[in-house]
């Protein structure tokens, strides 16, 4: 059964707090209304729940192993409680302390976040779910064992959630059922920030506990630093993409471009997401294309992790998001450019050019800025020959997150859909109040066990509501239509979701970047960039 | 024994709360740096190339901003529109409230043997609004499960309170002085002449309002409203400042990366400076990996 009190996420360590099924969730438009008829959520092995924690809802995303004995278990609980004062003390986290003690204190418990959040309503409004569910266990908890006298009357002040080691391994699997996205933190009155719980929550198990999705640590921040890029492009494997990208842009565009490597003292160090060179080669190859077009003066870098813009630390760990930024800029430094542009990777907007602003010091600072008002400025302005009637079928736009409302960066790319595409068409809601495409957070890398169903059917609903929506006096699969997305991230998760629904083969919908549809519509090219296959 | 009692409890809790105010603000604004962490309601000036010399919106717009969201808490307005009717009333009314405590001590000081009838109105106005707003919320609070879900048992006590002192200044206003505003300006009066006699013998209907009155001071510093407060100044949505080579803000940086890592991971290299283990990268066993 569904447990429903906040104290039960510590009691029934061998019982499920939620049980998810088809028939809570938010129903989706025709066609993909039939996939409910399904299990939504595939149930782990037996092997697997022997193995795993997974008492929260009967998935796994960070895959914890279960203690195998009572001392180990009392040394979890020790070591939660140490990470739970570190993360209140302002010498250990001030990174992010203000924040957080506001978040702790300020809640009045109007619960006016919740409409908000694409997880609980997708969900069916899972009590787990709630964006105040998780924050609400962590402020009672500080309340009870941080705070003097916390123990005195605690089921009247509100103080009675007991610290036991079901609770810590379900908040470490909530820890990641939410996709950091904020909308939740937008909507609330007081500028209580319950997506920075999340974060707060996920950092505690990293930087104290060593408890991290393996996507995310091992083989996302430590393989970058280590390796080069968070997907294992190496230097050496990296020339060769290069290589390989200069061939198929003439293939596909008659045209023989030399990308730039390493080019010292050009103005732009260009930096993508490593995944655009494994899964959308097209997009790096597009952004070749303009620049070379507009003639800037611009390079990319092959040396260890300056080809990599990712940043996997922003989600859970300030060292790691640390130490990949001043990477980052020590390269751009090496190069003598002038500044790095962040290609179209939403959390990587943020992390390089936003948060990690303060991280940097006179000897380590590089400027940054984000591609978008750079190609506005080359698209508005007439530096590049276009063509709209070449990209005339019907084309929305996903907003990242990241880049719209967590910085404000609304307009440009709205700007140049309109002035590219004629059946150009907004969501709703769309820019600051758009809806999280599901893989925020790291989501859209994580995929062990059973989560990328949940990930799918949960944390992908509402956005495949508002793309079902927005298309569908169009929906006939005849009709090729196309969600610009210009984010990797983003871009993983409309594949993993597209596939899970069938969505290209019921509807014909196309998911790819900003710059393919620029270079689309670009006059000089003959052959149409797009090419309408299902990859 | 009801003149000792309000000159303790009362004049106590008015000093704990100016107090603890000001132990808060000086906490917030004592709080370190923190990374950027900011949300945006529009375009912000990251759309622009070379964003780092551009102008962020200026203290004025921001103070506009501030003023507008706290008198009329159009967030709530427009997110929340059923709880903002009483949390609307409740506030505004608590405004009106305050500024007419104020009111009466300057007017008790300036304007002796005045008899204003809108003074009365004035006050009487504030009490009904908050009243409506406080019954309203506590009613929403009791009735809507969204609402009572995880509100702690002792929050309620706050709303009685409010609402029984609401009534004790009532009756002490419309019963007990009669509704004469003279009267209530006297009494002030009276108050601020530091005359230890009159203190001492104070009429049991202001001493009962001014005890009640007391342990909702002692929480108004704790209150939501001022943490409201606090979110604005203390630039937790307007934190727009650029670190810049030479800025103050990378002064502060400085001081922060030279403080020393305690997190116990195996990734992170305990003990070492910020600046360090930043610029540090773990082999791998330090990094947690098999």
């Amino acid at each position: 059964m569904a447990r429903r009190r906040l104290g039960d996420i510590s009691q029934y360590p061998d019982e499920q707090l939620s049980n998810l099924s088809a028939g809570d969730l938010l129903p989706l438009p025709h066609p993909c209304g039939r996939a409910d008829n399904i299990t939504p959520i595939k149930p782990l092995t037996e092997e697997q729940k022997r193995k795993y924690e997974c008492s929260l809802d009967g998935v796994c995303a960070v895959g914890i192993t279960k203690p195998w004995s009572k001392e180990e278990q009392d040394r979890l609980i020790e070591s939660f409680l140490n990470g739970l004062r570190k993360l209140l003390s302002r010498e250990n986290n001030w990174t992010f302390w203000q924040q957080l003690v506001l978040t702790l204190e300020a809640c009045s418990r109007c619960q006016t976040c919740n409409d908000a959040c694409p997880i609980y309503l997708a969900s069916g409004k899972q009590e787990i779910y709630r964006p105040t569910y998780r924050a609400e266990v962590l402020r009672r908890l500080v309340n009870r064992y941080l705070k003097k006298g916390g123990r005195i009357l605690p089921k009247l002040r509100g103080n009675d959630v007991e610290l036991s080691w079901a609770a810590i391994a379900r908040l470490a699997e909530l820890a990641y059922r939410c996709t950091m996205c904020r909308r939740c933190a937008s909507w609330c009155p007081l500028g209580v920030d319950n997506g920075l719980i999340t974060h707060e929550l996920r950092k505690l198990f990293s930087q104290e506990m060593g408890i991290a999705a393996k996507e995310l640590h091992e083989l996302g921040t430590v393989q970058q630093l280590k390796v080069g890029a968070s997907t294992g492009i190496t230097p050496k494997a990296f020339m060769g993409i290069v290589r390989f990208m200069e061939d198929e842009i003439e293939e596909r565009t008659g045209k023989r471009i030399k990308i730039p490597v390493d080019k010292e003292g050009a103005d732009i160090l260009l930096v993508h997401n490593s995944g655009e060179y494994l899964s959308w080669l097209e997009n790096p190859e597009a952004f070749a294309i303009i620049f070379e077009a507009a003639g800037l003066s611009w390079t990319l870098s092959s040396e260890l992790g300056g080809y990599e813009a990712t940043n996997y630390g922003v989600w859970y760990d300030d060292i790691q998001l640390a130490r990949i930024a001043l990477k980052q800029s020590e390269i751009a430094r090496k190069l003598g450019v002038k500044k790095i542009v962040v290609g179209e990777c939403g959390h990587s907007h943020k992390a390089l050019i936003v948060i990690a602003d303060r991280v940097f010091t006179e000897e380590t600072y590089v400027p940054r800025e984000s591609c978008l008002p750079l190609l506005e400025d080359l698209v508005c302005n007439r530096k590049l020959e276009l063509d709209p009637s070449k990209n005339d079928f019907p084309v929305t736009l996903h907003d990242p997150c990241n880049i719209v409302r967590l910085m404000g960066i609304i307009e440009p790319q709205r700007k140049i859909l309109r002035k590219i595409c004629p059946q150009f068409r907004e969501m709703e809601p769309h820019g600051v109040d758009n809806y999280c495409c599901g893989g925020g957070s790291g989501f859209a890398i994580m995929s062990a066990m059973n989560f990328p169903d949940w990930r799918a059917a949960i944390a992908g609903r509402m956005k495949l509501k508002q793309i079902l929506d927005v298309f569908k006096d169009v929906i006939d699969p005849g009709v090729k239509k196309y969600v610009g997305a210009p984010c990797s991230n983003c871009k993983g998760q409309l594949r993993d979701l597209f596939s899970y629904y069938q969505v290209w083969e019921q509807c014909g919908l196309l998911y790819g970047g900003l710059v393919e549809l620029i270079v689309n519509a670009m006059v000089d090219i003959k052959k149409p960039f797009i090419e309408w296959e299902w990859r | 024994m009801a003149g000792i009692a309000v000159l303790v409890f009362f004049y106590g809790s008015a000093v704990f709360c100016t107090i603890a105010g000001l132990m808060m603000i000086v906490r917030y604004i004592r709080a370190p740096l923190h990374l950027h962490w900011e949300l945006y309601r529009g375009s912000s000036i990251y759309e622009l190339p070379e964003w780092r010399t551009k102008q962020h919106p200026g203290f004025s717009t921001q103070l506009k901003a501030i003023i507008w969201d706290i008198l009329s808490l159009r967030e709530y307005y427009q997110r929340n529109r059923p709880f903002w009717y009483f949390l609307f009333s409740f506030h505004f009314g608590l405004y009106l409230l305050i500024l007419w405590h104020v009111w009466l001590f300057v007017a008790a000081g300036t304007m002796p043997g005045a008899k204003p009838v809108w003074g009365i109105v004035w006050g009487h106005t504030a009490t009904a609004l908050v009243f409506v707003g406080s019954v309203g919320i506590l009613t929403k609070r009791i009735l809507n499960k969204d609402l009572r879900l995880y509100y702690p048992p002792i929050h309620y006590a706050k709303w009685v309170f409010v609402i029984v002192a609401l009534a004790g200044g009532f009756y002490a206003v419309f019963f007990y002085f009669g509704g004469d505003s003279a009267s209530v300006l006297a009494y002030v009066n009276h108050q601020l002449a530091f005359e230890l006699e009159s203190k001492l013998r104070a009429p049991g209907a202001t001493s009962a309002h001014l005890l009640i009155v007391a342990p909702w001071l002692i929480y108004l510093p704790f209150s939501h409203i001022m943490k409201l407060f606090l979110r604005y100044y203390h630039q937790l949505r307007w934190d727009h400042k650029p670190n810049l080579t030479g800025s103050d803000v990378e002064k502060q940086v400085i001081e922060l990366l030279n403080k020393r890592v305690s997190w116990s991971a195996p990734h992170i290299q305990s003990g070492q400076k910020w600046g360090e283990v930043a610029v540090s990268l773990p082999n791998k066993t330090e990094a947690g990996v098999d």
